[in-house]
C-alpha cells in the first residue's frame, strides 16, 4: 500500500521528468487509439463485405475465351463474336444446389404495344439480344425489333435511390407492373390500366420463334433518374431505360416455352452458404452443363472498389501504429533507463533502509502505471476526438488514389476494348467506394489500448527491475560518498 | 550475551588488493555504547557497512544473535534489526523530512498506528520542528539532515544502532542532546549503540572504545561503570 502511495508522491515530486515520459507515452497512446479505432472499424466492414461479396456468385462470360473461340472459328478473317448465353432452364437448374442459401432471379424480354409510343421512338427499336450479333457476316432475316422491355424483379435501382415510386405501389403479384412517369405521361397511362404486350421467344439454334403475350395491370408509376442509356450501349427505344416496364419475375417467365432458349433472358445471382464453397459450386455448374466460356466468380471488382480504400486505410493505420510503437518503445526504454540512473542514489537509500528489490521495482513500475493511466485517460479522449477527422482525410486520400489508379488502368485498356456492347456484361463495376467510415471506440479497442498501455508501462518497469537487480546498495551509496 | 559478534572478519574492496579489515574479532552487547575511533581511511565506515548488512565480508562471519548475516535475509535485518546513521546521511532528498521517517517505518512494517504523528514526535526529539519536518531534505542544512538521519535510524526501534560520525555537523548543544539520546537508548532501553567518531566528547559516553588502525582493532577502554 505504502508503495503505491509513495509512487504517487514520486510522480508529483519528479514532475519535470515525468512530464517528458508522459508526453511520449501520450503520443504513443493517442496514435494507437486512432490507429486501432480505424483498423478495428475497418476490419468489421471488411469482414462484412467479404462475407457478402464472397457469397454472391455471378456467372460472367470470360471475354478472353470468347474472343479466342471467335478467332478459331473465323474463316474469312472477319470475326464473329457472340456473347455466349445461358439458357433460362439452366439458370433455374443451377439454383438447385446444396451449396446455396438462396438464389435471386431476374428476367427480361423485349415487348411491343401498338398503342404505346415509346420514349425515343424515333431512334427505332432493338432486338431482344444484348449482343452485337453479327459483325460483318449476315445471317438472314433481321430479328424482331422491340420498343420496350418487360423486366421481372429488377428493382435494384430503387434500393440504390435512382428510381422512386411516384404513384401507386410496387408490383408484388403476377401480372402487376409499373411504368416510368415519362412513359405514363407520354401515353396517358393511368393506374389500373391494363396493357397488353407482345413479345417472342425463340430457339437460337434453329432460328425459330414463337409469339408471346402478356396482360399486365399498371399498379404504379416510378420516377426515373437513371442514365437514359447504359454507357456504351446502342441507343434506341429498346435500350432506353424509360421504356422499362417493371414487373415480377413470375410474370415474365410465364411465357417460357419448351425448347425455346432465347427471347426471355434470365439472370440469377446465387448466394453461397459459405464463401469457401465457390470452387465446389463452380464444378457442379460445369457438370450441369454450364458453357466453359463462363466464369463462376464472386464480384471481386466491386468488392475491391468498395472496400479497397478502407483496406488501404487499415494498412496505413496499422503500419503507422507499429512504427510509433517501436519508436515509442525505444524512446521509453532510453528515457526510463536514464531516469533510473538518475534515481540510482534514491534506490540505494531505499535498499539500505531494507526495502526489498521487488518492492523497489514495484514502486517504480507503479509510477509508470500511474503516468500511463493518466496518459490513457487523456489519450483515449484525444484519440477518439481526433479519429474521425483523421479517418475522413485518410479515406478521402485513399479513394482519390484508387480512382486515379483505375483511370490510368482504364486508359491503358481502352485501346483493346473495341467490342462495343459486348463489353457491357463485363464492364467496370459501378460500385461506389465507401466514403464514410463511422469510427467509434468499441470495448475491444479500449481493451487493446489498455493492453498496449500496460505493455509500455511494463517495458519501462522491466528496465527498472533489470537495473535494480544489478545495483548493490553499498556500491551506490559508496559511489555517492 | 553479544547481540553482534565479528569473528575473523576480513574485507577487501572489489578491484583492490589491500585488506581494509584484517581478521577482526569483536563482540557487541546490548545495553552498551561503543565508539570506534581511528584515522581517516582506517576502515571505520567499512566495518559499519558490514555490520549494517550492506555488504558481505569475504572471510570470517558476523553473527547477529548467533545468526550468520550471510544466511539471514539482510533486507529484513536492515529494515527491522538495525538502524544506520550514515556519514553522508543518505536520505531521500526530494522527499520531506517527515516523509523520510514515515517511509522507513513503512518499510520496516512498523506497528505504530499514526506513523506521521510518531514521526513528528521523533523529529521533535532530535530538534527538528514541524515546519522543518515538512521541508524537503534538499532544503535542510547538513546538521538538520544529520538529525533527520538519526530520527530515521530510531524510527523502527532497532536492537542495534550504528552511527557514522553522527555529530560531525552539530553544534555543542545539539550534540549533547543527541548524545543523551544515545546513552539513554543503550542504558535505559537496552539497545546496542555503536558510534564512529573523531570527537572526544562522544568517546566520553562510551562504555567501550575500539580503535582501528591498519585494519586491526584494539579495545582501548573497557568501561566497567555499568
Ligand atoms: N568503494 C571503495 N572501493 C575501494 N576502496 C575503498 C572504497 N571505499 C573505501 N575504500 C578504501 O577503504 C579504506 C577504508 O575506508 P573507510 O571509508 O572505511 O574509512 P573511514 O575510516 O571511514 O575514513 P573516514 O574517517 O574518512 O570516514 C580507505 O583506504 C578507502 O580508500
Ligand atoms: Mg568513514
Amino acid at each position: 500500500m505504502y508503495i503505491l502511495k509513495n509512487a504517487f508522491r514520486n510522480v508529483l515530486r519528479n514532475g519535470g521528468r515525468n512530464l517528458l515520459i508522459g508526453a511520449i507515452i501520450l503520443a504513443v497512446i493517442v496514435t494507437s487509439v486512432i490507429a486501432l479505432m480505424i483498423s478495428n472499424t475497418a476490419s468489421g466492414i471488411i469482414d462484412d463485405y467479404k462475407s457478402r461479396f464472397g457469397s454472391q456468385v455471378q456467372l460472367k462470360p470470360n471475354m478472353d475465351k470468347v474472343r479466342k473461340e471467335a478467332q478459331e472459328k473465323s474463316t474469312n478473317g472477319l470475326m464473329r463474336i457472340a456473347t455466349p448465353t445461358i439458357p433460362s432452364d439452366q439458370y433455374i437448374a443451377f439454383g438447385e444446389s446444396d451449396y446455396l442459401q438462396k438464389s435471386e432471379y431476374t428476367a427480361s424480354t423485349g415487348v411491343n404495344n401498338d398503342k404505346i409510343t415509346a420514349i425515343a421512338a424515333d431512334k427505332g427499336g432493338g432486338s431482344g439480344m444484348m449482343m452485337a450479333g453479327n459483325i460483318g457476316g449476315s445471317s438472314g432475316n433481321k430479328p424482331t425489333q422491340f420498343m420496350m422491355s418487360l423486366r421481372g424483379n429488377q428493382f435494384t435501382d430503387f434500393t440504390e435511390g435512382t428510381r422512386k415510386l411516384a404513384q401507386g405501389k410496387m408490383p408484388s403479384k403476377k401480372n402487376e407492373a409499373i411504368v416510368s412517369t415519362d412513359l405514363a405521361e407520354a401515353n396517358k397511362i393511368r393506374i389500373g390500366d391494363k396493357l397488353s404486350l407482345q413479345g417472342e421467344v425463340k430457339n437460337s439454334e434453329k432460328g425459330t420463334t414463337a409469339a408471346t403475350s402478356y396482360e399486365v395491370t399498371v399498379v404504379g408509376t416510378y420516377y426515373d433518374a437513371t442514365e437514359e442509356y447504359a454507357e456504351g450501349a446502342m441507343e434506341n427505344a429498346y435500350t432506353n431505360r424509360r421504356n422499362e416496364i417493371l414487373t415480377t419475375y413470375e410474370t415474365v417467365i410465364q411465357q417460357l416455352k419448351p425448347n425455346m432458349d432465347g427471347g426471355i433472358r434470365i439472370n440469377a445471382t446465387y448466394y453461397l452458404k459459405e464463401p469457401g464453397m465457390l470452387d465446389a459450386f463452380a464444378k457442379e455448374l460445369y457438370a450441369k452443363g454450364l458453357d466453359e466460356k463462363f466464369d463462376v466468380a464472386t464480384d471481386e471488382e466491386s468488392y475491391n472498389k468498395i472496400v479497397g480504400p478502407v483496406e488501404g486505410l487499415k494498412g496505413i493505420s496499422v503500419t503507422f501504429m507499429i512504427v510509433v510503437l517501436i519508436f515509442g518503445g525505444i524512446i521509453i526504454v532510453l528515457l526510463s533507463s536514464m531516469a533510473i540512473r538518475e534515481r540510482k542514489y534514491e534506490i540505494g537509500v531505499l535498499r539500505a533502509m531494507g526495502m526489498k528489490k521487488w518492492k523497489v521495482a514495484l514502486g517504480l513500475w507503479s509510477e509508470m502505471l500511474i503516468i500511463t493511466s493518466l496518459c490513457l485517460v487523456f489519450g483515449l479522449g484525444i484519440g477518439s476526438a481526433a479519429a474521425q477527422p483523421i479517418t475522413d482525410t485518410l479515406l478521402a486520400q485513399q479513394i482519390e488514389s484508387a480512382e486515379l489508379e483505375a483511370e490510368e488502368q482504364a486508359q491503358q485498356n481502352s485501346g483493346g476494348m473495341m467490342m462495343g456492347p459486348i463489353s457491357m456484361s463485363n464492364s467496370a463495376s459501378s460500385a461506389e467506394p465507401l466514403r464514410n467510415l463511422d469510427i467509434s471506440l468499441g470495448s475491444d479497442t479500449a481493451l487493446q489500448i489498455i493492453g498496449i498501455a500496460l505493455l509500455l508501462a511494463s517495458i519501462a518497469g522491466l528496465i527498472s527491475i533489470s537495473r535494480i537487480t544489478k545495483y548493490e546498495p553499498i556500491k551506490i551509496l559508496m559511489e555517492r560518498n | 550475551m553479544s547481540v553482534l559478534s565479528l569473528k575473523g572478519v576480513t574485507y577487501q574492496y572489489e578491484g583492490t588488493k589491500k585488506n581494509v579489515l584484517k581478521n577482526i574479532n569483536a563482540e557487541f552487547e546490548a545495553g552498551k555504547v561503543y565508539t570506534i575511533i581511528g584515522k581517516s581511511g582506517s576502515g571505520k565506515s567499512t566495518m559499519l557497512s558490514l555490520i549494517a548488512g550492506l555488504d558481505k565480508c569475504k572471510d570470517g562471519t558476523i553473527l547477529y544473535n548467533d545468526a550468520d548475516l550471510k544466511t539471514i535475509d539482510r533486507d529484513v535485518y536492515r529494515a527491522k534489526n538495525i538502524g544506520v546513521i550514515f556519514q553522508a546521511y543518505n536520505l531521500i532528498t526530494n522527499a520531506t523530512a517527515v516523509e523520510n521517517i514515515v517511509l522507513s517505518m513503512e518499510i520496516s512494517n512498523s506497528s505504530v498506528k499514526n506513523k506521521t504523528d510518531f514521526a513528528y514526535e521523533l523529529l521533535e526529539k532530535v530538534g527538528i520542528n514541524r515546519e522543518t519536518a515538512n521541508r524537503r531534505v534538499l532544503k535542510l542544512s547538513g546538521g538538520e539532515q544529520q538529525r533527520v538521519g538519526i530520527a530515521r535510524a530510531l524510527s523502527h526501534h532497532p536492537d542495534i544502532i550504528i552511527a557514522d560520525e553522527p555529530t560531525g555537523n552539530l553544534d555543542r548543544d545539539t550534540e549533547a542532546e543527541i548524545l543523551k539520546i544515545f546513552t539513554s537508548l543503550a542504558h535505559d532501553e537496552g539497545k546496542c549503540v555503536i558510534i564512529v567518531t573523531h570527537s572526544k566528547k562522544v568517546t566520553l559516553i562510551a562504555d567501550t572504545i575500539i580503535g582501528i588502525s591498519n585494519g586491526k582493532i584494539t579495545v582501548f577502554k573497557e568501561n566497567t561503570k555499568n
